[in-house]
């Protein structure tokens, strides 16, 4: 669904690349965690699957074809991003918002039409949140609007969701909200692939890990297998403790125990 | 920024929006009687029928003017709208990114150099607001500094800046009896002298730009998020703001050419337009189309009726406006963006 092949990604006021040869495949299916510390070229890499950012070498691949050769309505069919923040400047209500996700089914000038307000009906009520329709996303949390604009990425119907620090900053019952989406969605046979800092949401929630340090893959593989204290401690510079010991940044210490998730490990509830 | 009560429901912008449409209609009639002939006030109607003069006044001077007001009002707010969503920024309007200090350049500069007939003084203000959008646009390419909404906005500040300056060279060379005082009425704003054949050469385009832009209503809604959220959902930011931007600008361009400089209808009509029927371009656009057209129509229509001389027309937006918006904010629960 989603490759990698050898990419070079640099910002323009940069002088050195954000992302350096790195490579990687996602079949589809499958939720793929982005982890690594602030700075590690997560989000960057996501953009580049968005399209948003071009490599300067190598290729990144979406459905076989590499990201630019897809006109903007086939990649935004193929490819929903949910980016860190977003600031909003007018108040729209919570379904013209969550409408907005239609777009990419629609011709240009084109409006959307009571089946596609059904479905953004339907986005809010499957993360919890059908109350909030006639809302203003002005007048949201932080919290709330995070969720908003994840019923926005629902309702866009893509196979590929990525999903950029999608809890950062929810509360614990959100977090789980939204981590349990992500399990749904690959029920569903979507592929998805977040990022995140947080060890536990990438072992509850996902079914590999790849480790990214400093725009390089440390390692990837299946979460039992990479979130382990001597990865974990390499990739974020910092002695890692998972069951037990302290962590400044893993909630809990239950990364190994039994979960109710897709992933090896539990949400701290 | 402020916005409506939090839960507003939709029927309740709908009517709105109906009442909007409904008050433009109504104030295009009542624009149509107001005037002071042969009395200051509304003309009687039954003098159609006996007196030449009125029907003259009211088909050949007053219905051009009307029409152009509600041309105006229209395109101004409509712009108003696409300039403040395209921008993600609720404080921008159309005289933005060199385009109104462009147009005051161009008709001063007529002017001065003699060419005096109306249609020389009103495409020069449509060559020059051309040439500030152009130029702004030209400059942010260039720049290399910040993001492209920055960009834009700072090359429109230094271009809007280079055409006050130089308007200002322009009436410090100006005949203070003969050339100054046009220069000062035009860039005040007016309607006085709109006919019919000058509004048959604005009018499509005018027409043309509001068609472009209420049919983008719902793409505004989209362009209005960041770049990454827009570009995400499959538009292409830059490309697609330039046009709408192009569409706005040369609507705005068309009836500033015939006006002059007509100031706060573009800033605050759209506000308010979205206080009543919600911030979605589906329904903003259309809003900020029927109040723009009341809200000119009746403050042209205050600007030379309630005085035996014509009061320029800026002067009376500007009354209104800020009255009005003030008013609107005052009766609304508002809640703080963060």
């Amino acid at each position: 669904m989603l490759e990698y092949r050898q990419v070079c990604l640099r910002y323009p006021e940069g002088d050195r690349d954000a992302v350096a040869g790195f490579s990687l495949s996602v079949p589809e299916g499958s939720v793929r965690a982005l982890l690594g510390p602030n700075g590690s070229g997560k989000s960057t890499l996501l953009l580049a699957a968005l399209g948003w950012m071009r490599p300067r070498a190598g290729e990144v691949l979406l459905a076989g074809r590499p990201v630019s050769a897809w006109s903007p309505g086939e990649r935004a069919r193929k490819a929903a991003h949910l980016s860190q923040i977003e600031r909003v400047s007018f108040t729209y209500e919570v379904l013209e918002f969550v409408l907005m996700g239609r777009a990419p089914h629609l011709a240009p000038l084109a409006e959307p039409d009571e089946g596609d307000e059904e479905r953004a009906r339907a986005a809010l009520d499957a993360l919890g949140i059908g109350d909030f329709a006639r809302r203003h996303v002005t007048a949201l949390s932080g919290g709330e609007l995070q969720l908003v604009r994840l019923a926005r990425c629902l309702v866009q119907e893509a196979p590929l969701v990525l999903l950029d620090e999608p809890t950062a900053a929810l509360d614990p019952a959100n977090a789980l909200r939204v981590a349990d989406a992500l399990a749904s969605l690959a029920r569903e046979g979507r592929t998805v692939v977040f990022s995140t800092h947080d060890a536990a949401l990438a072992a509850y929630a996902s079914d590999s890990v790849v480790l990214i340090r400093e725009g390089r893959l440390l390692a990837s593989g299946p979460s039992a297998e990479i979130l382990t204290p001597e990865l974990l401690s390499r990739t974020f510079a910092v002695p890692f403790g998972v069951s037990g010991a302290p962590s400044p940044f893993v909630t809990g210490s239950s990364i190994r125990a039994a979960g109710g998730g897709r992933g090896s490990g539990s949400w701290p509830r | 920024m402020a916005s409506g009560s939090a839960d507003a429901p939709r029927p309740a912008g709908r009517v709105r929006a109906a009442g909007l449409w409904a008050a433009a209609f109504l104030l295009f009639a009542l624009a149509l009687l107001a005037g002071r002939y042969p009395n200051p006030g509304f003309l009687d109607l039954r003098l159609l029928a006996s007196d030449d003069l009125a029907r003259t006044i009211l088909l050949s001077v007053r219905l051009p003017r009307v029409l152009a007001a509600a041309l105006l009002g229209a395109v101004l707010a409509a712009s108003g709208n696409a300039f403040q969503m395209v921008f993600s920024n609720p404080l921008v309007e159309p005289g933005f990114l060199g385009v109104s200090q462009g147009a005051a350049f161009g008709a001063a500069l007529a002017l001065v150099l003699g060419f005096r007939h109306d249609l020389a003084v009103s495409g020069s203000a449509f060559v020059f607001a051309l040439a500030g959008l152009g130029a702004s646009a030209a400059l942010a390419r260039r720049f290399r500094f910040g993001g492209w909404v920055l960009r834009l906005v700072l090359a429109g500040i230094a271009v809007s800046a280079f055409f006050s300056s130089a308007l200002a060279w322009v009436k410090y060379a100006a005949d203070p009896l003969r050339e100054l005082p046009d220069i000062a009425y035009w860039t005040l704003g007016g309607l006085s002298g709109i006919g019919w054949k000058r509004l048959a050469v604005v009018a499509p385009i005018a027409l043309a730009s509001l068609a472009a832009l209420r049919a983008a209503g719902w793409r505004l809604s989209i362009l209005s998020l960041e770049d990454s959220a827009s570009f995400s959902l499959g538009a292409r930011p830059g490309r697609e703001r330039a046009l709408v931007l192009a569409a706005a600008v040369a609507g705005v361009a068309s009836m500033t050419a015939v006006s002059g400089i007509v100031s706060w209808a573009g800033l605050i009509v759209p506000h308010a337009a979205r206080l009543l029927v919600g911030a979605d371009g589906r329904r903003s656009m259309p809003a900020s189309i029927a109040l723009g057209a009341a809200f000119l129509m009746a403050c042209d229509a205050l600007s030379r009726s309630l005085l035996p001389g014509e009061l320029p027309l800026g002067v009376t937006t500007a009354f209104l406006g800020t009255a009005g918006f003030t008013a609107l904010l005052l009766g609304r629960v508002v809640t703080v963006v963060r």
